[in-house]
């Protein structure tokens, strides 16, 4: 799973030039080309209340993202990366996916919401209709985070985030996709840490021959996993776990100083999500750390 | 709490200040200053609102809060929640399918959404065509006059025959105006939509003739279908609800001290399941091809509880007849003629559904003063029933006549513009097609039917 071309959608909000910046490292594992989007919210022109459509507030809205892009740009240029601007009007989910699967990116890069007070929350409801919903990989970047740790206010900043991904895996397809994903990171990743967690809901109740047999297994096919790394020159070390496997997951990429999460995804709706809960999705939404989702 | 039924006879004039306010705020923002507006409109409502409801709770305090409480759940609730599930039902059917912008076609979508208008309101019907019409004339050099045909039928004249159709026809309905009732401006409504669209076909076909006939075959050709058919049956169910309310008489409930008749709140209940029901059953996939957003419901929303609540005064002061400071109004308008242009004038610039009100209130207070206005209605449908139908026919029918003049034009511009049909400015629009072609029929529904 090469990232030969990735669609990043801003809304210019603060540290999104950072965030694109820290992508640039993917040049040296084939990036060629971003497609910068900007998406104008129909409700900002649109529907004037006994009037109609502002149009010279959209052409001043497009100027000013095409300007701010133009400058991006030049950037991407001197870093050897061609880059595309496209700017529409319109909701912003829908529009997203569309251009993705016009522009047939490999990768879609969104950012995290602005945090508020009291929130532990790293992602907002249109970052997670598009990891819902989007057929490709989906990367949820987290520049810069403030998270509680030990009671205390921790501040991280995420700008090396290809150097030490954390696979958890599940062993399903989506998580073998994953894996391919840290496989084409030669050159970029320094070690890849390869986790699964033997969550609670599968244990429960199981005879402890049964638990052991499952725990030999997954020992066997971490280091298979490991094993397939190291051939392709990305030092990995396997994690076991078990329990609540979001918590785990949590713990262990802070405990090994992870960089980023790489995860399969089955993509689930939000009934099914809502009554089966998907770890995917909530490690996206809780993780301090950049979360790649892969469908 | 209890209504006060002179309070019309003691409210001073300038008491309507806000009323005219919330209306001029409505016709000059957008036009004026079209970013604040589209920014502050809220602010703005808000604003006209409590200017006039902090002095009038005070001064009347009991009589007062009865009032407001009273047009915000017996008018201002109902309406919202039928807009809302029309609106909410509609988005839900996406018509999909290769459409050739031909004259012949044209004035088939045009002539379709006619009729649809008067059953899934003029909102309703306009957002449902109006993108597929745009799509099929995007080809098209001369598209302007499409989509001001389209305002004037669609998202106007055609909801004449139920109250679902248009605003005004509801609010009347609220009072006690029968459901079928409206049924008695078929003739008026079949004159001004025939002439209307034999004006529009030669006008396409002149202009189509101009920019070289067929449209381009670009060999892409898929077959009419229309998703989320199952919405239609939301439909009738809101069809059902309104007329249900509208022959039922289940006994009345008090709900902060306003009584209002079971079945109405029923009817609300009902609505808002349907509503829900939609929104559930249609896959959010099928809203977003029909590019359906709340936001233009939330803005009618706020809009109209500040146009709701200053309407208060003006109406009251109406109902009281020669008795109430606006004697001179009420003396003023005599004729059939006189209720028809005048509701129509104002409604063109007013917004139409406060504008019945006020005329509908205008013709009670001078054949019925001080009488209760249910029992004053019946008696203005069994005595004088061409009065009802002038302002009827003038709030539906001059709602066209002016992009203020009715909520969905202003949509229907919106999305218009979005996807690149020039529109004219708001005087453009009058001058080049509302005096021009809107105007004679106008005269020509005064002489067949309201002349004496």
């Amino acid at each position: 799973m090469n990232i030969e071309k990735l669609l990043f959608p801003t809304q210019f909000k603060e540290l999104a030039f950072d965030t694109l910046e820290t992508l640039l490292a993917l040049r040296r594992v084939g990036l060629r080309e971003i497609v910068l989007s900007y998406i104008i919210p129909r409700e900002e022109v649109a529907f004037v209340p006994f009037g109609g459509y502002l149009k010279e507030e959209e052409e001043r809205l497009r100027n000013e993202a095409r300007i701010r892009f133009e400058d991006w740009q030049r950037v991407l240029s001197s870093a050897g990366i061609a880059s595309t601007i496209v700017i529409e009007v319109g909701d912003a989910v829908p529009r997203i996916l569309a251009i993705a699967q016009r522009e047939r990116v490999d990768l879609i890069v969104v950012g995290r919401k602005r945090l508020t007070m009291g929130e532990s929350l790293f992602i907002g409801s249109h970052t997670m209709d598009i990891l819902r919903r989007s057929p490709i990989p989906v990367l949820v970047h987290k520049y810069m985070v403030q998270f509680e740790r030990s009671g205390e206010t921790v501040s991280r900043v995420n700008d090396r985030i290809f150097e030490r991904p954390l696979l958890a895996t599940d062993w399903s397809g989506p998580s073998r996709k994953a894996l391919e994903f840290i496989l084409s990171l030669k050159g970029v990743a320094a070690k890849a840490l390869v986790a699964h967690v033997i969550g609670s809901k599968l244990s429960k109740g199981l005879e402890q021959s049964e638990l052991l047999r499952i725990e030999r297994e997954s020992k066997e096919r971490l280091e298979q996993y490991c094993a397939m790394l190291r051939e392709a020159g990305i030092d990995a070390e396997p994690h076991l776990s078990a329990g609540d496997e979001v918590r785990e997951l949590l713990s262990l990429s802070r405990e090994f100083d992870a960089s980023m999460i790489v995860m399969g995804t089955t993509g689930k709706d939000r009934l099914h999500e809502f009554f089966l809960g998907s770890v995917s999705h909530r490690m996206a939404e809780r993780s301090e750390l950049p979360t790649l989702l892969v469908p | 709490m209890s209504a006060h039924e002179n309070i019309g006879e003691v409210l001073p004039l300038w008491s309507t200040i806000p009323f005219a306010g919330m209306l001029l705020s409505i016709a000059l923002f957008p036009l004026l200053a079209p970013k604040f507006w589209h920014d502050h409109f809220g602010k703005v409502s808000a604003f006209w609102a409590l200017l006039l409801s902090i002095p009038f709770l005070l001064v009347y305090r009991e009589v007062a809060l009865y009032e407001l409480l009273h047009i915000l759940l017996a008018d201002y609730i109902p309406f919202i929640i039928l807009l809302g599930s029309l609106y909410a039902v509609s988005g839900g059917i996406l018509l999909r399918g290769t459409l050739r912008g031909t004259p012949a076609v044209n004035t088939a979508i045009i002539a379709v959404g006619t009729v649809l208008a008067s059953w899934m309101g003029t909102t309703g019907a306009a957002m449902l065509l109006i993108r597929p019409f745009l799509r099929a004339n995007a080809h098209r050099k001369n598209r302007t006059f499409m989509v001001v045909f389209f305002i004037f039928l669609v998202a106007n004249i055609g909801g004449s025959l139920t109250p679902l159709g248009d605003p005004p026809l509801f609010l009347g309905f609220l009072r006690g105006v029968p459901f079928f009732w409206t049924f008695t401006i078929l003739p008026h409504m079949a004159v001004a939509a025939a002439a209307l669209l034999v004006v529009y076909f030669a006008m396409d076909t002149y202009f189509y003739k101009r920019e070289g006939g067929a449209p381009p075959d670009d060999g892409v050709k898929q077959p009419l279908k229309i998703e989320g058919w199952y919405n239609l049956f939301f439909l009738l169910g809101i069809i059902g609800a309104v007329l249900v309310s509208g022959i039922a008489k289940w006994g009345e409930v008090s709900v902060l001290g306003v009584h209002r008749g079971l079945q109405d709140v029923v009817r609300d209940a009902a609505l808002v399941l349907i509503a829900l029901l939609s929104v559930i059953a249609t896959p959010r996939t099928l809203r977003e091809a029909n590019e359906f957003t709340w936001f233009p419901m939330k803005e009618v929303a706020l809009l109209f509880a500040g146009i709701f609540l200053t309407m208060v005064p003006p109406l009251k002061i109406l109902q009281a007849g020669a008795r109430g400071e606006l004697a001179f109004l009420v003396e003023t308008v005599r004729e059939p003629y006189h209720y028809f242009w005048i509701t129509g004038i104002l409604s063109s610039f007013l917004d139409n559904a406060p504008t019945y009100l006020t005329f509908l209130n205008t013709a009670i207070g001078s054949f019925s003063p001080g009488l209760p206005e249910a029992e004053a209605i019946g008696l203005l449908i069994e005595r004088h029933p061409l009065y009802l139908q002038a302002i009827s026919v003038g709030a539906v029918f001059f709602g066209a006549a002016t992009y203020i003049g009715n909520a969905p034009n202003f949509m229907v511009r919106s999305i218009a513009e979005e996807s690149g049909t020039p529109m004219p400015s708001f005087f453009g629009y009058m001058i080049k097609y509302s005096v021009t072609i809107l105007v004679p029929v106008f005269i020509l529904v005064t002489v067949l039917f309201f002349m004496p």
